[in-house]
């Protein structure tokens, strides 16, 4: 079914072609993940630090994630000290 | 081929026989559920013995004198969550021993997925559905109505 045609945004989403990940192996649904990964760091390389953080609260964690993660980078960074 | 990072990484733990379970978006994707992330979410049993098979797993992937900062007191203490970014640069785990006061690694339903003959344990969707729902980050809620849509869920908040 290379086309498909919908009338609504609705009418797409409830697509049959949606429910597709039901008869993909394990290993067909991984390596999905892996290109699409692929695919987000060829548009936007991130750049984080290195080493080992620990925290309290998940929401420590993503606090930091969010001053401490650069996106968009072209290059990596040089290794620094973790903490 | 060469093995992708996050497989070596379950390879080796599987090899050292840690106990854990992979959450958050990469658990998502061995259910088909799949958007991108560089982050691998996961929960290892909280004893001493299985931190240290988790230091060993990661020794046999990166050659990193960091990994020696990941402490059993602090995994086991006031430190539930931490985070190593490896030097590949590609990736960074998210270690955890307990989220909040419910989930930790003998709260989370987990199941055997195998990719390149590897063993890999992830949460079930309805044990990532039930992490995800109650949480205020917008992602979170977002993924949370991914799973429940795909796999019927049909738990209320």
């Amino acid at each position: 079914m290379p086309i498909e045609r919908f009338r609504s945004g609705e009418e797409m989403n409830a697509s049959p072609a949606r429910a597709a990940h039901q008869e993909r192996s394990d290993e067909e649904n991984y390596q999905r993940f892996v290109r699409h990964c692929a695919r987000m760091r060829r548009l936007s390389k991130a750049v984080y630090p290195r080493g080992v953080y620990k925290f309290r609260t998940v929401e420590e964690a993503q606090a930091f994630s969010r001053t401490a993660h650069r996106f968009g980078a072209q290059e990596r960074e040089q290794p620094g000290e973790g903490d | 081929m060469q093995q992708d990072e996050i497989l070596r990484l379950c390879r080796a733990f599987q090899q050292e026989g840690l106990h854990y379970v992979l959450i958050g978006a990469t658990a998502m994707a061995f259910h088909g559920v799949v958007r991108a992330t560089e982050d691998v979410d996961l929960f290892i049993r909280a004893d001493a013995e299985n931190v240290e098979r988790l230091r060993r797993a990661l020794r046999s992937v990166y050659d990193d004198p960091e990994i020696e900062k990941i402490e059993t007191e602090d995994l086991l203490g006031d430190y539930p969550a931490v985070r190593y970014y490896p030097p590949t640069g590609d990736l960074y785990l998210d270690i955890m021993t307990r989220l909040g006061e419910a989930a930790s690694f003998d709260t989370v339903e987990g199941e055997a997925k195998e990719v390149d003959g590897i063993e890999v344990r992830v949460a079930t969707p309805l044990a990532l559905y039930r992490l995800k729902r109650d949480t205020v980050r917008a992602l979170d809620r977002s993924d949370a109505a991914m799973l429940r849509e795909r796999f019927d869920l049909d738990e209320e908040p």
